[in-house]
């Protein structure tokens, strides 16, 4: 019996995501250190305010909307009109309330701060 | 397609939503190629060119360039557009993924119309070059007059 109820609910509340417009994942660099980690992805064409950061349920996603340039007739084409969109597992032991974003030159920048509890720290062995 | 059976029981439901996500996985892989596979064939930035009647305008793809890393060359008929750009690992930190790559790239261009190379300009803006290039007085579109054929040269009636 609990088993049909997990199979009933287990997608309630996640919309399917239908969008007429192409997507694309971007390429991203990932590093850590002891206090951080940064992300960096490559978003060209991207302002501010098409771009959006976001965290939910343990989930850092980046969605950048690209807009059409609207000039004249069209005689090379090598790419069109996409959204960039791509998502992260975040680690454990991660403060997502300190998450920082910032975008510049067509590349965003996220620093996501690590908890204090998860810091790698040195223990002090003391003498018996 | 197949018929949906299960109008009245909501409990598979999720099967109708797995078929659906299968029927969208085709056409996924229907679908022209996306964006991203023009880039393993170009080698350096992705480019449209446009043709706005009296210029040219070009954009491309330079995220992380700023004007110093891009040098562009550009005669009547031909563009060069150069760029390197470096992606360093910040200091003290050790990486995970490494999917930007650092690339040194020229691509060169026969134009489709001769240009006015001194009245060529470009900016850089979001990680976007956008080259806007002035058509040479001969390129230009022209009316032509239309005269009729009835009376070529001029007619007094």
């Amino acid at each position: 019996m609990t088993m049909e109820t997990k199979i009933a609910t287990s997608d309630t509340g996640k919309a399917e995501r239908v969008s007429p417009r192409a997507y694309v994942a971007p390429p991203v660099d990932i590093y850590e250190n002891g206090d951080s980690v940064l992300l960096f992805a490559d978003l060209p064409g991207v302002r501010t305010e098409q771009l959006s950061v976001s965290v939910d349920k343990g989930e850092l996603s980046v969605v950048g909307e690209r807009r059409a340039e609207s000039v004249g007739a069209r005689l090379g084409r090598e790419y069109g009109e996409f959204d960039y969109r791509r998502t992260f597992v975040l680690p454990e032991g991660v403060d997502a309330s300190k998450i920082e974003a910032e975008l510049s030159q067509g590349v965003l920048r996220v620093k996501i701060p690590k908890a204090e509890r998860a810091k790698p720290r040195k223990i002090e062995v003391k003498g018996a | 397609m197949l018929t949906r059976f299960y109008d009245f029981n909501p409990s598979f439901s999720p099967l109708d939503e797995l078929r659906r996500r299968f029927d969208r996985v085709f056409e996924d892989i229907d679908r022209e190629p996306a964006p991203r596979e023009a880039a393993s064939v170009a080698v350096g930035p992705r480019v449209n060119l446009y043709d706005r009647g009296a210029e040219l305008v070009l954009t491309a793809d330079v995220p992380g360039l700023s004007e110093k890393d891009l040098q562009i060359t550009l005669d009547r008929e031909s563009l060069t557009i150069r760029g390197e750009r470096k992606v360093t690992p910040p200091e003290g930190y050790t990486a995970h993924r490494r999917e930007r790559e650092s690339l040194k790239f020229a691509r060169s261009f026969t134009l489709p119309a001769k240009v006015d190379p001194e009245r060529a300009s470009a900016t850089v803006k979001d990680g976007v070059l956008t080259l806007t290039l002035a058509k040479a007085a001969d390129a230009q579109p022209r009316q032509i007059a239309v005269k009729s054929a009835l009376c070529p040269g001029n007619c007094e009636e």
